[in-house]
């Protein structure tokens, strides 16, 4: 990636849909190379910001922008073009495919080979196909899954399984990363390795890092800035020392002080 | 993946495939599969010197339901879009070559017309034919899944229907139409006799050699899409829709592209079909062909191109199977006499099949002996 | 103008029969996820029945037989098939039905052979003309009939307790089972109502003008599908609506085709799914058909 890093902007978005306002003049910015953790109790809308970003869903109003390229209303595959990643909560991961095919499905925007290229298995396609291994065989080093490259996903721990879709994520060499739920129904130990390698992304690839997490100690550990989100609305904002302390914070989590 | 060395065979983990990088030359040759294959291949060439015209016929419908079934098992069982039009496309393929490559004549009074162009370019003219209506559905077949696209594509069987019955200059009409014989570089495949090794060859005999070459590249074809870029693509269409619009994949036109190769396929085998027929029926591209191909691509296993071959042989098989023995049958007779006749007969059983191999064989009979083995 | 309004009537009429058998098609996809590609079979067995038996029984007694024995056949595939299944893929059970579907077509057919049967209907012939607007009694009966026993079905599915729980079910499974709803019940019953649904429609498919059960009138079944298509594969006014639209335009299409013989003999037949097509071009979901929204 050679073009300097941009913040990604979300300015006002809502959400509405059958009656309901998922998301409500939502904002916050996400400064370039930093971890944004997104926090709230359950029902706050968190996925939908995050299905807002990766354009899964419509917002009704608001915009979402990447530097300056704006980002809202683009259809999924555009916004993945643009660099935007994003792992799922509920593991997209096909159980009977092997890591290394799952991975290369994230190089997909990166590649071109089509049905008469790969049907006719022309040497372009076969060249490129060794490529973007050899690329995938790197990114799967760099979290720690080498060794697991041609088992099928559904055989693995479910914190290994976690880690193929962070590495199909990075294999899309994104831009801005939006991990769903990173952590959880993992062991203490894959939390530890799960959290290192966040950070290692960070810190060695400078990818911009949204983040919706459930455990506290992650987001206090990692975050660079964090955005709380209570009913659909953000209710505070800013590292991650302010927001704890932030008494609307504690009240959304703990409900009405006595 | 690297190619074969010396080295000793890498320890395969328990429940992976296993990698053909690094297993030695020895422990390749070991394997039982590429002389099964040897073997099947050899035999396949043979068949025509020893089969009588029956039996070619039925190995060639055979074949040509293969190619067919392979082309619906890329849109249906490999990227979930379900399809009742596949009866369609392959009329198309065996009208438009007729149309193509056939002269203008008449039949009994009824006048048809043909533009009389050489028939190995008609033939291919007719599969691109069939991509390209193909191509004009591609607003309902990009946007559309599930029960919405298959019965949307079922329109296209009566809509089909309806132009084959009432278009009666183009297609004959409910008589329907002759087929003109193929011819490639000069051979033609037709009853005139050719005598290879003391064996006469009439137009099966020679079909044979054409169908399996056809067989084989579509076959080829297919893995090629399947193990490659657009495979994961269409894989991640039918597994996880949306994540795969996220990670890049855009959706609609990878549904469109595939239903459009998929078309292609059934042109081609409507081609085959109409060489071995010798002639084009309307009545035969109903529905009830359609859901013979889903039948064949269940059957042998979604997703997979050796089950759609090992399910279409099934399909066709089993009537002439049925009608062939039927004297030594019990209950199955021929039509006519009391008891099933051979034809409904095998519409139970393999009606039979579907359910039994969805209920108790998910993965059909291509994935019958190793459960772990990854999808093709 | 009376031959319009002879045809729109007409077209209401057989619209209403489509509407039924669409309906019945649209419950088991609400109340069980299923696409069932088996629902024209039914309806034949359910026709088949009746006809079997009027001629010893009366024709009131056979009708109900047929209706039973309808909502047994429906109940069977539900019980014996489609609740074995322990995947998770819809498109795999609707290839099931269609297997289940080539299975008793195949069988009811063979019964059938060529014969068309009558299933002894009391309007036989009868023609009503109204203000010089001529009416086959059995048209009307199907419009009543089915307009009917549509009400009544959407008021239950509305009021009572049994419509309750389809819709809980048809709306999130895993909560309805929490809150005590029996699923296994719900589909069972889902499938019991379509298949007596498709036994009514059977009778008004066979009767005045058609001349009775043939092989052929699955075909005419068939017509619902697109019907419940344009409708919203998820909504019953959906399966009114395009029920009603496509006898509508199926009727007006097949009466004026003397003046449309430049698009073939039979475009009545084909009418409906072009404007299935046209439907879905505009909208994919069907008219009142709800967009997926998926949670991910």
């Amino acid at each position: 990636m050679t073009t300097a890093p941009a913040a990604l902007t979300v300015r006002d978005v809502t959400v509405r849909f059958a009656g309901l306002t998922a998301l409500d003049a939502v904002s916050f910015t996400v400064e370039p190379g930093s971890v944004h953790a997104v926090i709230g109790p359950n029902g706050a809308g968190k996925s939908t910001t995050f299905n807002v970003l990766s354009g899964v869903y419509r917002a009704t109003s608001g915009s979402v922008h990447l530097g300056s390229t704006e980002l809202t209303g683009l259809a999924p595959h555009r916004i993945a073009d643009l660099g935007v990643a994003r792992t799922f909560q509920n593991l997209a991961l096909p159980p009977h495919a092997t890591v290394a095919e799952s991975l290369m499905l994230g190089r997909h925007r990166l590649t071109r080979a089509g049905f008469l290229a790969s049907g006719l298995r022309l040497p372009s396609a076969t060249r490129e196909a060794h490529r973007h291994l050899e690329r995938v065989r790197e990114i799967a080093a760099f979290i720690g899954l080498e060794k697991e490259l041609d088992f099928p996903a559904g055989a693995l721990p479910y914190g290994k399984q976690k880690l193929v879709e962070l590495g199909r994520a990075l294999c899309m060499e994104p831009e801005v990363l939006l991990l769903d739920e990173p952590i959880a129904g993992m062991t203490a130990d894959e939390r530890r390795r799960t959290a290192a390698v966040v950070a290692g992304v960070r810190d060695s690839l400078g990818i911009s890092i949204v983040m919706v997490e459930h455990d506290m100690g992650v987001v206090m550990r990692l975050a660079d800035a964090v955005t709380v989100l209570d009913f659909g609305r953000r209710i505070a904002g800013g590292t991650p020392a302010e927001v704890q302390n932030d008494p609307a914070v504690v009240q959304a989590y703990l409900g009405a002080q006595e | 993946m690297s190619e074969a060395t010396k080295d000793a065979v890498a320890p395969a983990p328990a429940g992976a495939t296993t990698t053909p990088a690094g297993e030695s030359l020895t422990a390749r040759l070991r394997r039982p599969a590429p002389y099964l294959w040897l073997a099947g291949s050899v035999l396949l060439l043979l068949l025509p010197f020893y089969l009588d015209r029956f039996w070619l016929q039925a190995g060639l419908f055979a074949m040509a339901a293969a190619i067919g079934a392979i082309g619906l098992n890329l849109l249906t069982g490999s990227t979930g879009q379900l399809s009742m039009g596949h009866a369609f496309f392959l009329a198309v393929g065996a009208y438009g070559y007729c149309i193509l490559g056939g002269e203008s004549s008449t039949e009994n009074g009824h006048a048809v017309t043909g533009l009389g162009l050489p028939t190995w370019l008609a033939a291919v003219l007719a599969v691109l034919l069939a991509g390209a209506v193909g191509g004009l559905f591609s607003p309902i077949a990009g946007r559309l899944s599930g029960a919405y696209l298959g019965i949307a594509t079922l329109a296209l069987i009566f809509i089909g229907q309806h132009v084959l019955f009432n278009a009666g200059s183009l297609t004959g009409g409910f008589n329907g139409r002759p087929v003109p014989p193929l011819s490639l570089f000069g051979f033609t495949f037709d009853d005139a006799e050719v005598v290879v090794a003391a064996v006469p060859f009439q137009s099966s005999e020679k079909l044979w050699y054409l169908a399996l070459a056809a067989l084989l590249v579509s076959g080829l074809f297919a893995r090629g899409v399947l193990r490659g870029r657009p495979g994961r693509a269409l894989n991640a269409i039918r597994d996880h829709r949306i994540a795969a619009g996220v990670m890049g994949v855009p959706v609609a036109r990878y549904r469109a592209g595939v239903f459009v190769l998929s078309s292609m396929y059934a042109g081609l085998a409507g081609v085959l079909l109409a060489l071995v027929f010798q002639r084009t029926v309307p009545e035969y591209f109903g529905m009830i062909l359609s859901l013979e191909y889903l039948a064949m691509i269940v059957i042998g296993g979604l997703g997979s191109v050796a089950g759609a071959v090992i399910g279409a042989a099934f399909v066709s098989l089993l009537p002439q199977v049925l009608t062939h023995y039927s004297d030594s049958l019990p209950l199955v007779s021929a039509p006519g006499t009391g008891g099933i006749a051979p034809g409904e007969a095998s519409r139970y059983l393999y009606g039979a099949a579907v359910v039994a191999v969805v209920l108790f064989l998910p993965g059909g009979i291509a994935r019958l002996k190793t459960p772990g083995e990854k999808k093709k | 103008m009376t031959t319009f309004i002879e045809l729109l009537l007409g077209g209401l009429s057989i619209g209403s029969v489509y509407a039924l058998i669409a309906l019945g098609f649209v419950v088991i996809f609400k109340a069980t996820e299923v696409v069932n590609f088996a629902h024209a079979s039914l309806l034949l067995a359910g026709g088949y029945v009746t006809a079997v038996l009027h001629d010893d029984i009366g024709f009131w007694p056979a009708l109900g037989v047929g209706i039973a024995g309808a909502a047994v056949v429906g109940s069977a595939v539900e019980f014996f098939v489609m609740r074995r299944y322990r995947g998770s893929d819809q498109s795999v059970l609707a290839i099931v039905t269609i297997g289940v579907d080539i299975l008793l077509t195949t069988e009811l057919v063979r019964r059938m052979g060529t014969d068309v049967m009558s299933l002894g209907d009391p309007w036989g012939d009868d023609v009503v003309t109204i203000g010089g607007v001529t009416l086959a009694e059995t048209r009307i009966a199907a419009f009543l009939v089915a307009g009917l026993l549509i009400t009544v079905f959407l008021l239950a599915f509305r009021f009572t307790s049994w419509g309750v729980s389809m819709r809980a079910a048809a709306e999130n499974p895993q909560t309805a089972a929490l809150m005590g709803i029996r699923l296994g019940r719900v589909s069972l019953s889902a499938w019991a109502v379509a298949g007596a649904l498709a036994a009514v429609a059977a009778l008004f498919l066979t009767v005045f003008p058609t001349p009775g059960l043939e092989r052929a009138t699955s075909l005419a079944a068939l017509k619902a599908f697109p019907a419940a298509i344009l409708g919203g594969l998820d909504s019953t006014t959906g399966a009114l609506v395009g029920g009603l639209l496509v006898g509508v335009t199926e009727s007006l299409a097949t009466g004026y085709q003397s003046d449309l013989s430049f698009l073939g003999r039979g475009i009545g037949d084909l009418a409906p799914y072009l404007v299935m097509v046209v439907v879905l071009l505009v909208r994919p979901a069907g008219l009142f058909g709800t967009k997926e929204l998926s949670r991910v």
